[in-house]
């Protein structure tokens, strides 16, 4: 019987030095299988360490990882062939027209006539018009998006997206993401570096957050943002006329008051606090925090932490 | 990783390295070609009289297989270090990391075509020289073992491509590789009989001259075209088969430790 996979991608204590610089630092991390894990830090925390790492591109210092429960460097060729890279810089192929660089990059899969599968990738990549072309006369977005379809010609079970947005117009964000979600609808495992943190927020169910090449935190993506950051909680008053138990200096402003909660707080429990009249509510619009502040936050939290 | 897939990935490799190539058929065969074809008509039939006859057979004779090795083997060390080279240039040298590729798939790839580009060369240089010795002597040169000058063609091809490829993988800029082509690869092919006999050096050029491993590639060539050389193939043929054997060994290695990142 075969052994049932759960985690598609198992890295424990992954350590990696360059020299005196450490760019990993005892790594541990785990993907479900079918889930999307966003991979988020500054510049230079480890993230593209971490991928090249798992795409036998650099070995690691010390550690193991393991893809598909499969150890990366003992069953490197059967573990390449399940994964798709799409590398953070882009690529020129200056002799080759697209189609051409489609069809070499399936032959080193193993897979021979794949032209059915690329023209379906050119075409949800909007490249279909341009398959003749040499990659010397794409633009950018277009080399982004080539990658993108290199990256699948041999229909992987788990992506690995290193900033593939970065550069890109918001049309074409836009376009990629609704294909990453349905790659991710027919279950293929998503590992994502992006520093557009909107985006992270709504596509990944998890958010790892690297710092200096060690990992401050891993959480579900929500959670993180409930554990990390407050509420925004805006009172439209009637008017700006203090009343009677009003708490000392609370500020009105523009006929508004701003208070932030903790998200396990009720409103009812605030209300209380102020002693606002019922006739002087107006309205009451409630912010919950994002990705971008929880991450600001617990990098925030962790650079005052004591070394 | 099937057997057949593994084959896919090493024919696809080895087409694109053709077709690289051929896309620039101007600079990898016609300019060699031209460089060849003037040295044949300046040194094979201008200046032949003025050069004392080298291995018993006239100078124009001696020189079309010295030009053929000399032309197999630089082209076979050009094409895989240049390819290589632009493709870290160009960045998408890393997608055969990346890729199920095995290292022997590679290292053969990038040799077998390396070996292509040679052969083509090799194949146009000899019908220049036997178009030229027809015009000299109003007949074609008969090559004396076709069988071993394919087996030395294939050697030489090889050989001098897995070179190209562990050289080009531990280069870290274009620099690098023009060194060890210019201050390596080009003295040893001049000094190893490609233009004269061993048997005209002095005697401790001579002596120095046997530590050249192309001098019995060029010498196997040279007597499976003549029947005649310094060396004949009980010496040349197991140390060429021998250094074929090291230098798959050096570029086995350099493709499954070397770096593949862009420059």
């Amino acid at each position: 019987m075969n052994k049932i996979v759960k985690n598609i991608l198992e890295v424990n204590q992954l350590h990696k030095n360059y020299g005196d610089f450490t760019a990993l630092n005892e790594v541990s991390i785990s993907a479900r299988k079918g889930e999307i894990l966003g991979l988020l830090g500054p510049n230079g925390a480890g993230k593209t360490t971490f991928i090249s790492i798992l795409t036998g591109l650099i070995a690691p210092t010390r550690g193991s990882a393991s893809l598909f429960g499969l150890d990366i460097q003992k069953h490197a060729l059967k573990v390449r062939q399940q994964v798709g890279l799409v590398p953070q810089e882009i690529v020129n192929h200056g002799f080759f027209t697209i189609n051409q660089v489609l069809e070499f990059q399936s032959g080193y899969y193993g897979i021979r006539n794949n032209q059915k599968h690329i023209d379906y990738l050119l075409e949800r990549l909007a490249l279909t018009e341009h398959k003749n072309k040499l990659v010397s006369e794409l633009s950018g977005g277009m080399r982004r998006r080539l990658l993108i379809a290199k990256a699948l010609v041999h229909s992987p079970s788990l992506l690995l997206l290193d900033e593939p947005t970065a550069g890109v117009d918001v049309d074409l964000r836009n376009t990629l993401w609704d294909f990453v979600r349905d790659l991710n609808r027919q279950n293929v495992t998503v590992l994502l570096t992006t520093h557009y943190l909107q985006e992270a927020e709504e596509l990944c169910d998890r958010i790892a957050v690297l710092h200096h090449g060690t990992l401050i935190s891993l959480d579900n993506t929500q959670e993180m943002i409930k554990n990390l950051t407050d509420r925004e909680v805006k009172i439209k008053l009637a008017s700006s006329t203090p009343w009677p138990g009003m708490p000392a200096g609370l500020e009105i402003e523009d006929k508004t008051i701003k208070c932030r909660i903790a998200h396990g707080d009720a409103i009812g429990k605030l209300l209380t606090k102020l002693k606002i009249p019922m006739e002087q509510l107006e309205d009451i619009t409630i912010s919950e925090g994002n990705l971008e502040e929880a991450f600001v936050n617990l990098l925030q939290q962790h650079r005052n932490k004591p070394q | 990783m099937t057997m057949m897939n593994e084959y896919t990935g090493f024919i696809t490799l080895f087409r694109k390295e053709c077709l690289r190539f051929l896309k620039v058929i101007g600079q990898t065969i016609f300019s060699p070609l031209i460089s060849s074809t003037l040295y044949l008509l300046i040194f094979g039939v201008n200046l032949a009289d003025k050069i004392t006859s080298q291995n018993g057979v006239n100078y124009l004779m001696f020189i079309i297989p010295g030009l053929i090795a000399m032309g197999l083997i630089n082209n076979a060390f050009q094409n895989s270090t240049s390819s290589i080279i632009i493709s870290k240039f160009h960045g998408d040298f890393q997608d055969l990391k990346i890729a199920p590729l095995s290292t022997s798939s590679i290292v053969w790839a990038y040799a077998l075509a390396a070996t292509f580009r040679g052969v083509i060369i090799g194949v146009a240089v000899a019908m220049v020289g036997e178009l030229f010795y027809w015009v000299e002597y109003d007949q074609f040169l008969p090559i004396s073992n076709l069988f071993l000058l394919f087996l030395y063609i294939l050697l030489g091809g090889v050989t001098f491509g897995f070179l190209g490829l562990s050289v080009a993988i531990y280069a870290k800029n274009f620099d690098q590789v023009s060194a060890v082509s210019t201050f390596i690869l080009l003295p040893l092919i001049y000094l190893g009989g490609v233009f004269f006999s061993i048997e005209t050096m002095a005697p401790i050029w001579k002596f120095l001259s046997q530590f050249n491993p192309l001098l019995y590639l060029i010498n196997g060539i040279r007597y499976s075209f003549l029947g005649v050389s310094d060396f004949g193939p009980e010496l040349t043929l197991p140390l060429s088969i021998g250094f074929m054997f090291l230098t798959y060994g050096i570029a086995w290695l350099s493709v499954k430790r070397g770096t593949y990142s862009r420059f």
